[in-house]
C-alpha cells in the first residue's frame, strides 16, 4: 500500500533555464492539472465498484444464510426477504439501480442488516475513526521524525542500531498482534482497559475529566499498536533522506562558509530531506479505514474497520461496497493531495 | 385482517360495557409473585448495575424487523409475552395473560390479560395491543423476523388462517382452524404498543413492509416502549446499550419486593470470544457464557482466588452438534453408501462421544439424545442403549459386512476396484470445538480404513453449506427446543432444513414432500410429525414423539455426537444467578439478578 513513487511529476535537470510563469499562468495549471485528475477518479471508482460488486457476488452463501437457523425460518419468508431487499433482481440490475442511486440521488443504498441508509451507519462511526487515526499519525510522525533525524546524525552509533532493530521489528509485527500482546500485559497487570475506548460506565454519559482520562487511558493501546508500523516507516525514510541530502554539495558548502553544525543540519538538511515525506502523509489516508481492521477488531473500536469486515462477511453488500469505494476515493484524494503538497513545498516539480 | 368499521364499533361498545362494569373496581395492579424452591433463589436488595455481553451492534430496536440474536436477547429485556417458561422445569407460566382457557376441541384459545400493567410511557396495556401485535405485526408477511407461517394451517388442502378477537378491554379469543397443541408454546411472542407502532402497519395507512422500518438504532429511546423489566436508557454505537429499570414491573419476590432488582443493566457490545473473555477477566463484565473449552482456564483461576465463580448446569436450549451423510451426495456411489443405514450405524460405532465429552468439552457435556435433549423431561426418551458404544473392531467388522474391504493393501478400504472410501468432511473451522471434532473424527475412522478429507468453512456458513448439498458429510450443530413440533422443519423427512436427505423435499414450497424418496422409517417420522402436530392428549402426543426418538436411533439419519451443558462465568457481587442463553423468548432470570 505505500507507495513512494511519484506519478505525474516531472524533475527537469536544469531549472535555472526553464520560463517561469506568471501567477495567472501557474494558478491555470494548477486548475487544469486539478481538473483532469478529479475527471479521472470517475471511471477509477466506476471500476472498483465493479469489481467490487462482482467480487462479492461470487462469495459463497447469502445474506439470508444468517435466518436459516431461527425457528421461524421459513421459505417464503425469506424469499419475501430477498424480494424487498432487490435481491430477486439480476445482479446487473442490483449494481444499476445502486450506481443510479449515487449518481442521482446521492443514495449509496440501504443496509440489509440494519434496514438504515448506509451514509448514516457510516457518519455514527466516522467521527472515532478520524479522531483516531488521526492521533495515530500525529503520534508517528512526532516519535518518527526526531528519532529520524538523530540516528541519520548517530549513524552507526549504538542508538542507531537499536533505534533500526525496533523499527525492523515494528515493520515486521502486524498491529493486530502488537494489541493482542497490549492487552494480555494489561491484563496481567490488572489493568482494566483492555479494549474498547471507554470502561462501561462512562459510554454515553456526557463529557467530564473524568472520562476525558479514562479514554487517554484506553486510547494508548490502538495509538501504539496502530502506530508503530508507521513509526518504522517514517523514521527509516527520514533517516535515508537525511543520509543522502547530508553528503549533497549544497550542504558541503555550507560547512565550508563556516555555517554552525546545528545549523547546517536544521535549516539547510531536514528542510530538504523532510519534502518526500509529506507525500507518505497523504498516502496514509486511506489507511483510516482499511489499514487498521484487524487491530480495530481485536481492540473492539467503535471505527468504520470492524463494519466493513462484518458487513462484507454477512454479504450486506451496500455498506461493504460505499465502504471500499469510500476507501478507494480516500486514496485517490491522498495520492492528489500529495502531489498537491509536494508540489507547494518543493519549486523544482511542475504540474504535468 | 383490517379492523373494519363494525369491529370497531363493536370494539368500542364492549369497552364501554366493560368500563361501565368495572368502573372503580378492578383497575388495580396485579403483582406476580415469582417463587422457584428448586433454583436457590434468595431474595436480594433493589439497586446497583450489572454489564452484560452482546456480541454484536444491534441491526435495530424492533424484534421483528430483524431476525437477530442481538435484538432477540434485548427484547427479552425491554418486551413480555403472553406466556412465559418457569425458569425451573421449562413449564409454561402466566406472563402478560393472567390465565388462559383451552377449548375441549383443542382450537379456541381465550386469554386473560393481567390487569393493571402499564407500558413505559405509562399508557395501559390493554387486549388492543395484543390484537394489534398478532394481526399486524406477527402475522404480516413481509415482517422480517415476523411469523406468518405459524398462523396459516392447511385443513383439507386449504389453506386457512388463525383469527384474533378482543372479547372485551382485557380477554383475547384465538380461533385455530384446526386443533395445535404446540400453539400455546409458541405463544412467547413479545407484545408490541398499538399507541406507538401504529403508524408503521398496515391498519396505520403504511405498506405492509414499512413495519421492518420501525424502531431503528438512532430512534429516540424514549420511543421504544415495552412492558418488560427494563426499558430503554441510549445507545452508544458500536460500544454500548444502556437499559435502565421500569418501576412499574409486575413481578415482585416472595418477599414482596418489586423486580427487577437491577438499578441499570448495560450491554457492552464486544464481538469476538477473545475479547470478551478480556473484558471479563478485567472485571467490565459481570457474567460471561463460557464454552465448555474455556472451562479449565477460568475454573483455574476461580480456585486461585479470583472473585467469580464458574457454573454449570445442563442444558435443554443449546445447539448439540451432528455428523451427517449426504443421502444424495454428488458422487452416485457415495450416495448410496450414506443412504445405507447399515453403513451409518457401522460409523457410528467410530464415534467416540465420550471421548468428545471429555477432551473437546472438559467433561461438560453429557451423551445427546436422539436428538431431545436430556434435560427435557417432558419428550425425552433414553436411547442410549440403541445409539451403541464406541467400538472400532465392531466398525470393522460391520464395514467388512458389507463388502467394503481393503482390496488394493494401501491400508484405506475400498468402494469398489480402484475406489477409495473417502470423502470430503466439512466443518467450521472458526470453532475450535468443531475443529476439534472433526479431527477427532478423522482419526478414528482413519483407524478403521476409511479416508476423511477435513474442509474447514466458517461456521455461520454450516448450514446454508448443508442446505446447498454441496458436500458429502458434515458437522452441524442444530439448536434443541422444549417442544419437537417447534424443530419440526428439520426433522420431519421433507422438512425445509432436512438438508442431509434433501430429495425428501418438495418440488415446490407448499406441495407434498417426495415420498418415494424416503425409506419407511422417514415416512413413519413424517406421519409422527404430522400427528403430533394436531394430538391434542399429551400424553399420547408425548409417546408419538419417543416413538420417533427410537426410530432415530435406530435409522441414525445423523450421527449425533454429544450435548453441550450451559456454563457461564459470573463475578461473586452477582447475586441470584441462572443461565441464560439470552436468546430464548419467555426464558428470562434477569429480573432475579442482584448486586450484593
Amino acid at each position: 500500500m505505500r507507495r513512494r513513487l511519484r506519478p505525474h511529476r516531472t524533475y527537469l535537470a536544469n531549472d535555472s533555464f526553464t520560463h517561469h510563469p506568471s501567477e495567472f499562468e501557474r494558478r491555470a495549471t494548477v486548475l487544469v492539472f486539478l481538473t483532469r485528475r478529479l475527471l479521472t477518479f470517475i471511471p477509477t471508482l466506476l471500476l472498483v465498484s465493479a469489481i467490487c460488486f462482482a467480487v462479492i457476488q461470487l462469495q459463497p452463501g447469502s445474506f439470508t444464510d444468517r435466518y436459516l437457523e431461527d425457528p421461524r425460518f421459513s421459505r417464503e419468508a425469506v424469499a419475501r426477504i430477498n424480494a424487498q431487499l432487490g435481491l430477486d433482481r439480476s445482479p446487473v440490475e442490483q449494481y444499476g439501480r445502486w450506481i443510479w442511486g449515487i449518481v442521482t440521488r446521492g443514495d449509496f443504498g440501504f443496509s440489509f442488516f440494519a434496514n438504515r441508509p448506509v451514509a448514516s451507519m457510516i457518519g455514527e462511526r466516522l467521527a472515532w475513526t478520524v479522531v483516531i487515526a488521526l492521533v495515530t499519525l500525529l503520534f508517528a510522525w512526532i516519535v518518527a521524525v526526531p528519532l529520524g533525524i538523530y540516528t541519520a546524525l548517530k549513524r552507526n552509533g549504538f542508538t542507531d542500531a537499536v533505534a533500526s532493530f525496533v523499527g525492523y521489528v515494528g515493520l515486521a509485527v502486524p498491529d493486530f498482534l502488537v494489541a493482542l500482546l497490549l492487552v494480555a500485559m494489561v491484563l496481567a497487570y490488572g489493568g482494566t482497559n483492555v479494549g474498547g475506548l471507554f470502561s462501561p460506565r462512562f459510554i454515553g454519559e456526557s463529557w467530564t475529566w473524568a472520562k476525558f482520562v479514562d479514554m487517554l487511558d484506553h486510547l494508548w493501546i490502538p495509538i501504539l499498536a496502530i502506530g508503530t508500523g508507521g513509526v518504522a516507516t517514517i523514521m527509516r525514510q527520514m533517516r535515508a533522506n537525511l543520509l543522502d541530502v547530508l553528503d549533497a554539495d549544497y550542504v558541503r558548502t555550507a560547512r565550508a562558509k563556516g555555517v554552525s553544525e546545528h545549523r547546517v543540519t536544521m535549516r539547510h538538511a531536514v528542510r530538504t530531506a523532510i519534502n518526500p515525506l509529506v507525500s507518505m502523509a497523504g498516502l496514509q489516508l486511506p489507511e483510516l479505514i482499511n489499514g487498521t481492521i484487524i487491530a480495530s477488531i481485536v481492540l473492539n473500536l467503535p471505527t468504520i474497520g470492524p463494519l466493513l469486515y462484518s458487513s462484507l462477511l454477512a454479504k450486506d453488500q451496500y455498506v461493504a461496497m460505499t465502504l471500499l469505494l469510500f476507501a478507494s476515493l480516500l486514496l485517490m484524494i491522498g495520492n492528489l493531495l500529495a502531489d498537491l503538497a509536494l508540489a507547494w513545498v518543493d519549486p523544482r516539480i511542475r504540474y504535468g | 385482517m383490517q379492523t373494519t368499521l363494525r369491529q370497531g364499533l363493536a370494539r368500542t361498545i364492549a369497552v364501554l360495557v366493560v368500563g361501565a362494569l368495572v368502573f372503580g373496581s378492578a383497575a388495580f395492579a396485579q403483582p406476580k409473585t415469582v417463587s422457584y424452591p428448586g433454583l436457590d433463589i434468595e431474595s436480594g436488595q433493589s439497586g446497583g448495575a450489572m454489564t452484560m455481553v452482546l456480541g454484536d451492534s444491534p441491526p435495530r430496536f424492533f424484534y421483528y424487523g430483524e431476525i437477530s440474536t442481538v435484538s432477540q436477547t434485548l427484547s427479552q429485556q425491554m418486551f413480555d409475552s403472553l406466556v412465559e417458561f418457569d425458569l425451573e422445569n421449562y413449564e409454561l407460566v402466566p406472563g402478560l395473560a393472567e390465565s388462559w382457557e383451552i377449548s375441549d376441541d383443542g382450537t379456541v384459545y381465550t386469554f386473560h390479560l393481567r390487569e393493571g400493567v402499564t407500558w413505559h410511557d405509562g399508557t395501559d396495556f390493554t387486549a388492543d395491543d395484543v390484537i394489534f401485535t398478532y394481526e399486524q405485526i406477527i402475522t404480516n408477511p413481509e415482517a422480517r423476523a415476523g411469523d406468518a407461517a405459524q398462523f396459516t394451517f392447511t385443513v383439507d388442502g386449504e389453506s386457512r388462517p388463525v383469527t384474533f378477537e378482543a372479547v372485551d378491554d382485557m380477554t383475547v379469543r384465538m380461533t385455530l382452524p384446526a386443533a395445535a397443541p404446540a400453539f400455546l408454546l409458541q405463544q412467547r411472542f413479545f407484545i408490541m404498543p398499538k399507541h406507538v407502532l401504529l403508524p408503521f402497519s398496515v391498519e396505520g395507512g403504511a405498506a405492509p413492509a414499512d413495519i421492518n422500518n420501525a424502531w431503528p438504532t438512532d430512534v429516540d429511546p424514549s420511543l421504544v416502549v415495552g412492558t418488560g423489566p427494563f426499558r430503554l436508557t441510549s445507545y452508544t454505537p458500536g460500544q454500548l446499550v444502556r437499559l435502565e429499570r421500569n418501576p412499574d414491573y409486575w413481578k415482585v419476590d416472595e418477599a414482596g419486593t418489586p423486580l427487577p432488582y437491577l438499578e441499570r443493566l448495560d450491554y457492552l457490545i464486544v464481538p469476538g470470544t477473545d475479547a470478551q473473555v478480556a473484558q471479563f477477566l478485567a472485571g467490565n463484565l459481570d457474567q460471561l457464557n463460557i464454552s465448555g473449552a474455556q472451562f479449565p482456564d477460568f475454573m483455574t483461576r476461580s480456585l486461585a482466588g479470583a472473585d467469580f465463580d464458574v457454573v454449570q448446569s445442563p442444558a435443554l436450549f443449546g445447539s448439540p452438534p451432528h455428523l451427517a451423510f449426504n443421502f444424495d451426495a454428488a458422487d452416485a456411489e457415495l450416495a448410496e453408501l450414506f443412504s445405507n443405514v447399515e453403513f451409518r450405524r457401522a460409523m457410528e460405532l467410530a464415534v467416540d462421544r465420550m471421548r468428545v465429552i471429555d477432551d473437546v468439552y472438559n467433561g461438560l457435556a453429557e451423551i445427546p439424545g436422539t436428538p431431545t435433549a436430556p434435560a427435557n423431561a417432558a419428550f425425552y426418551e433414553d436411547t442410549t442403549g440403541l445409539m451403541g458404544e464406541y467400538d472400532l473392531a465392531a466398525a470393522a467388522t460391520a464395514l467388512d459386512e458389507l463388502g467394503l474391504t481393503d482390496t488394493d493393501g494401501d491400508g484405506v478400504r475400498n468402494i469398489s476396484a480402484g475406489r477409495a472410501l473417502e470423502f470430503t468432511l466439512t466443518y467450521g473451522n472458526d470453532s475450535p470445538a468443531f475443529t476439534d471434532i472433526a479431527t477427532i473424527l478423522q482419526n478414528d475412522f482413519a483407524e478403521i480404513g476409511v479416508r476423511v478429507n477435513l474442509q474447514g468453512i466458517q461456521a455461520s456458513q454450516l448450514l446454508g453449506t448443508g442446505l446447498s448439498g454441496d458436500y458429502e458429510a458434515i458437522v452441524v450443530a442444530l439448536g434443541n427446543q422444549p417442544d419437537p413440533e417447534l424443530r419440526k422443519p428439520i426433522w420431519q423427512p421433507g422438512g425445509s432444513l432436512y438438508y442431509w436427505h434433501r430429495s425428501t423435499q418438495p418440488a415446490d414450497t407448499g406441495e407434498a414432500p417426495n415420498f418415494d424418496a424416503m425409506a419407511d422409517w422417514e415416512r413413519r417420522i413424517y406421519e409422527i410429525f404430522d400427528r403430533g402436530s394436531v394430538e391434542t392428549d399429551a400424553d399420547d402426543r408425548a409417546e408419538l414423539y419417543r416413538e420417533w426418538q427410537r426410530l432415530n436411533a435406530e435409522n441414525v439419519p445423523v450421527i449425533m455426537i454429544a450435548k453441550p451443558a450451559n456454563v457461564a462465568a459470573v463475578y461473586d457481587h452477582i447475586g441470584n444467578f441462572v443461565y441464560s442463553l439470552g436468546v430464548i423468548p419467555g426464558y428470562n432470570p434477569v429480573p432475579l439478578y442482584f448486586r450484593r
